[in-house]
Order: C-alpha cells, then structure tokens, then sequence
C-alpha cells in the first residue's frame, strides 16, 4: 500500500514530475553519451600507441626499463607463461626481443629499433594487413625484416633491398647481420614509424646470440578489463625480485597524463550538470513536502508511524529517479552501440592534430554498462540524499501545528 | 470504568506579553456510549481540549486518562501508535488520503494496524456501507462532496475499532442537509454499536443532536449538562 500511495503520489502533481523526470532523464543521458565519447576515445588512443605495440602489460627482467640492454635478457619458463595465460582478462601474451642497432643501406645509416617477435601472435594484437602498405608479411622461418615507412623513406628502400645491422649483442658478443626487406608497414605513430623493424623472434635471437631470451612479455588484455588486477595476478605468478611488471601507464606516462587532463574536463561538464539537476530533484522534492503538509499531520494524527511515511516519500523519490534514469539509460544504450561499432570520424584541423600526435582520427563511443551505472548511481545517490530534506521535517513535524490553517 | 478522565487539565500559552489559558484546571470524565458535544464561542478551548485528550497536544499540567492509560505519560511515538489502536478522528476538513479511494483510505488505517487483506475488504465495504458511502467506494475524495468526505472520514476513525471518536468541528464546511445527514450517521453509529463520540460546534442545530453539552468559556467547564 505504501508503494501504491507512493506511485500515485508521484503522478499527483504530473507536470511537475514530468519536468522532474526529463531533467533527470537528459542529466543520465548526456552524461552517458558523453563520458562514453570521452573514454571511448581515450581507449582509442590507448589502443592506438599501447594496445597496438607496447600492450598494457609488460614484463621485463628487473633493470631493463631503466637501461634496455640485451644483456638485460631474460628466460622466461614455459611453466609460468602457462599458468599466466590462465589468469582471467588476459587476450593474449607475447615474446618479444627488442635491441637498438645501427643499419646502414649503401651510404646512409640510421639508428633502429630491432623488434624479434612471434609474429603470428603479433598479429592479434595488431592488424598488421591493415598496415601493410608495401610487400608482404614475414612466415615463421623467414630470415627477412619489415620496416616501418619513416626507415624506409629515409634509406629510399624498395623491397628486396638489403640493410645490415650492427649492435650490441648478449654479453659483449658482435651482433652484425644482413636482412632482405620483405614489408614496408605503417605504425600509424611518427616515432614507431622512425624507428621500428621487425623480423621473427628466432632471428633476432641469432642476431644477438641470446638464444632463448627474451627482452619484453607482452600481456594483452581483453577489452576494458581492469589491467590492474591483471597485473596484480602476474604478480603473484612470477618472482618480482628477478621481474618487473609494468601497465601501459608505467611505461607511457605521458599518454596517462594527457587523458587524465582531459578527463577532468569532462568530468567538470558533468558534474555541473549534475548539480543543475540535484537542485531540479530538490526543488520537487521541497514543493512535494510543502504542498502536503497538512497531509503529513492529517496521516500523523490518525496513527501513522513517522517512519512509514518517511517510507512512502524515499520510494516516491526513487520512484521519479528511477523513471528518469532507466529512460536516460534506454535511450542512450542504442546510440552508444551504434557509435561503438561506425565510429565517429574526425575532419579537417582537429583530425590532423590527432594523427599527427599518432593518433587515428576516429572516436569509437566506448559500449561498456560499467558507464551507465555509474552516472545511475550517481543520480540515484543525489536522490536519496535529497530525500534527508523531508526526512528531517517529518522527523520534526508536529501534527497540530502542521493542521492549523 | 471511565473511557477518558482529565484531572486539573490546564494548558498555557504565552502570546505577546500576556499568558493565554487555553484550558484552565479541566477535570472531567467520558463514560462509555456517550454522545457529547462540546460547544463554546471561538476560542473557548474546544480545539486544544479535544487535541489534548486525543494526545495530539501534550498540557501545561494535569493528566489525561484513556481507560487506565495515562497518555500524559507517553512520548510522542508511543502517542502514535496508542492514537492508532485507540482514537478515531475526524478533522473540520481536509481528512482524507487525496491518491487513495473512499475504500482504500478506510483500509489504511486497518492496514497500518496489520488487519490481514480479506478482513480488510469486508470491514472497508461494512463500514462505508454504514455511512451510506456503498455507491462510491472507488472514488477518490476530488470526486466526493464535503458531506460525503467527512463521511468516509467517519467511516475511517471507526476502522480501527477505537475506544472513542473525536471530531472537532466536523460540520464546520458542510451545508444544513450534508450537516444533519452526518449526524444522523454518528447517532446511529452511536446508538447501534455504543460508540463513544465527543465533537465540537458551535453550530445550534448540532448541539441539539448531543445527549451531554460542555460548554467551555476561556479555558474552563461553564456547564455540564446531560440533556437525555
Ligand atoms: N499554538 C497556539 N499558540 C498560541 N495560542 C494558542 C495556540 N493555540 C490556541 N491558542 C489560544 O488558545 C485559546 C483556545 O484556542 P482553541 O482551543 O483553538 O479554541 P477553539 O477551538 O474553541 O476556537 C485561544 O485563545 C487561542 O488563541
Ligand atoms: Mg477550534
């Protein structure tokens, strides 16, 4: 009966509690819309620079990220890896050699970033036919290399062309080698395409003679899992005297300052929007105590408990939120979906800005429910808040004083 | 036994500089089956009288008795759990649940006393019945006249089986017809199940219908007077 007095209460006054529930409705929906927008284009980026070539997780022998040497290889257990790969959220995990060396192509020479990696795994990470723009791609015995195109620009090079390498190997060996180019692909990041050449793991072992080693482990995760927890589960996995586990955070700090950045832009327009709609609650709310005053002491007198009518006007509250609410997470859910899967495309001046930063110009709207509750309970939470108002008068409320006109 | 007993009843107010005696040392008692109306000019006392035996108001001093109950004694919560199992009232207007309907507004009252749903229905249905409200049980009180409100809201004060009515004012907004047609529902209710009801008026034609007239003047009983 309560719940019953309660709905009908809500329709009592309907325009007010029409213009009550749309507020509520376009605050949840705009601010749904538009945090997914942002995050959405903030994983974008991510995906771009760190899902694409540092993953969101990385695990190197203690010291490498501070000096990245090959002699800061290490060997990584077949046992471990398996149990990793069954923690949850985790996509995928690669090995990878990475070493810096000269190359040199008749008389220019540049320096490069050496890639040894397990390509046909490299390949769920990132699409790499979609960034092929010359040639082919390496098979598993192939002894050839794939250059980014700032490398193969610089040297003029065409496929089939030779370049020869020269670094550091394991433990003060030489490492010199000659590699056939067999693709040219584009990073879509100007200092990824400067400096990145890629050949099997197996090759770049040789090329540095640390057969067996490895320099990074690469974790990718699945779509918007929690990384931390991932890294949390790693930990627990491996000996963190010998290992070191990073997120993309650690390794790319400048990419996490820059969303955070802007995320608190964002997070500003809405938390304005949010206060435009609490006092829009409130001023309902308050109206709604007011008007029923007299009721209030009327429904007291006869013997009702004050807090079954404190009750009666929470579920009210809740009610005209919840409406509110569902319809603002209704509405936007298809948008989203949409958005999430055709992209927004970005032109002109702020495209450029993006892709020059390396970023692709699109902005996929980020389709996960963890948004919609949380703007919900958001909203939900500023009602129940609101609601200490009547609370507090029908706590104090008199009925005689509340019944004299 | 005493339905209610006051003793040395007095309640104060001080307005400007002055003391108000609203009720001024009211010792009385209500036996069972008593149809009492307590008339006075406008602010004789009869609102603050009828709120304090009701345990709506606490006095200044003296106790108010509801059998053997002081409820002087009560705070304000126990006050309304003890106004729910025992006082029926009717207010001059304005009593009823404006979202519920004749019939549910009648049930309210029982379901807050936790009357299970069938015994609910049937009693609601009785006692609008009784009031001569059958034909608009579904109707909500925009949909009823004043007579008719008032009516149901003496249907509800009799849903929770109470030890006495009170009713103050309850034909102040009512026309002549809706005014007689009321009481001849409370005489009846009065005569057929032996409830107990005092209400205040100053209105001639309802002090007739009572069997005890109070007069009250400045706070105090100027007469007492059984009339059958
Ligand atoms: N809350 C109050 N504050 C001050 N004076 C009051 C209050 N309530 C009643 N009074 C005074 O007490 C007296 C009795 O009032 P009331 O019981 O309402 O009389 P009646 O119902 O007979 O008209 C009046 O003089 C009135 O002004
Ligand atoms: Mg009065």
């Amino acid at each position: 009966m309560l719940i019953k007095i309660a709905w009908r209460n809500v329709w009592r006054n309907k325009r007010r509690s029409f213009i009550t529930i749309v507020a509520i409705f376009i605050a949840v929906f705009l601010a749904i819309i538009l945090r997914s927008l942002q995050l959405g284009m903030y994983d974008n980026m991510i995906n771009n620079v760190v899902g694409s070539y540092t993953g969101y997780i990385q695990l190197h022998s203690k010291g490498y990220w501070e000096d990245k040497t090959i002699d800061n290889a290490f060997e990584f257990d077949q046992a471990t890896l398996l149990n990793i790969q069954k923690i949850d959220g985790i996509a995928s995990i690669l090995k990878r050699v990475q070493t810096g060396a000269l190359s040199s192509y008749k008389d220019l020479s540049k320096f490069v970033y050496i890639n040894g990696i397990e390509l046909d795994k490299e390949q769920r990470l990132t699409d790499w036919n979609k960034r092929l723009i010359d040639g082919k791609l390496l098979t598993n015995d192939s002894k050839s290399i794939i250059v980014a195109k700032g490398i193969a620009k610089y040297f003029n090079l065409k496929i089939g062309d030779t370049l020869i390498f020269i670094g550091q190997g394991y433990h003060g060996m030489q490492a010199v080698g000659a590699y056939p180019v067999e693709g040219v692909i584009d990073m879509k990041n100007p200092s990824l395409n400067n400096y990145s050449v890629f050949m099997n793991l197996q090759t770049a072992q040789d090329f540095v003679s640390a057969y067996n080693l490895i320099t990074n482990l690469i974790v990718d995760k699945e779509q918007y899992f929690d990384e931390n927890k991932i890294v949390e589960e790693i930990k627990s996995n491996i000996n963190t005297q010998y290992n070191d586990v990073m997120t993309w955070k650690e390794m790319t700090p400048e990419l996490d300052q820059l969303i955070e950045a802007d995320s608190a832009g964002g997070i500003l327009i809405i938390m304005i929007l949010y206060m435009i709609v609490s006092f829009g609650i409130f001023g309902t709310v308050l109206m709604m105590t007011q008007e029923r005053f007299y009721e209030f002491g009327v429904l007291i007198s006869i013997g009702m408990k004050k807090s079954k009518l404190i009750i009666t006007l929470i579920i009210e509250t809740i009610f005209l939120s919840f409406i509110g609410i569902m319809s603002g997470v209704i509405a936007s859910t298809p948008i989203i979906n949409y958005y999430h899967y055709n992209p927004l495309t970005l032109f002109g001046a702020g495209a450029e800005q993006l892709e020059a930063a390396g970023f692709e110009p699109i902005i996929p709207m980020m389709n996960t429910y963890d948004i919609a509750l949380a703007h919900s309970l958001i909203i939900f939470c500023i009602s129940i808040i609101i609601c200490i108002y009547p609370i507090f008068i029908i706590w104090r409320l008199q009925p005689i004083k509340a019944m004299k006109r | 036994m005493n339905v209610i007993e006051t003793k040395k009843l007095s309640k104060f107010y001080k307005q400007a500089d002055q003391d108000v005696k609203a009720l001024n040392n009211v010792s009385i008692k209500f036996q069972k089956g008593e149809f009492t109306a307590i008339v006075g000019p406008s602010g004789s006392g009869k609102t603050t009288f009828l709120n304090s035996i009701g345990g709506l108001d606490s006095p200044s001093s003296g106790k108010v008795f509801i059998e053997s109950n002081e409820i002087t004694k009560l705070n304000s919560n126990q006050l309304i759990d003890f106004r729910l199992k025992n006082i029926g009232f009717v207010f001059q207007s304005y009593n009823l649940i404006p979202v519920l309907t004749a019939k549910e507004n009648v049930e309210f009252i029982m379901l807050m006393q936790g009357i299970v749903k069938s015994e609910r229905n049937k009693r609601s249905i009785e006692l609008l019945d009784s009031v001569g409200m059958k034909e608009q049980l579904n109707r909500r009180p925009n949909q009823l006249s004043g007579g008719q409100q008032q009516r149901v809201a003496v249907a509800r004060a009799l849903a929770s089986k109470p030890k006495f009515v009170l009713a103050d004012e309850p034909t102040a907004n009512l026309d002549s017809s809706s005014t007689s047609n009321l009481l001849d529902i409370m005489n009846k209710l009065n005569k057929e199940e032996n409830m107990t009801f005092i209400f205040s008026t100053h209105d001639q034609r309802v002090i007739e219908r009572a069997n005890r007239i109070i007069t009250l003047e400045d706070g105090k009983i100027l007469s007492d007077v059984n009339v059958k």
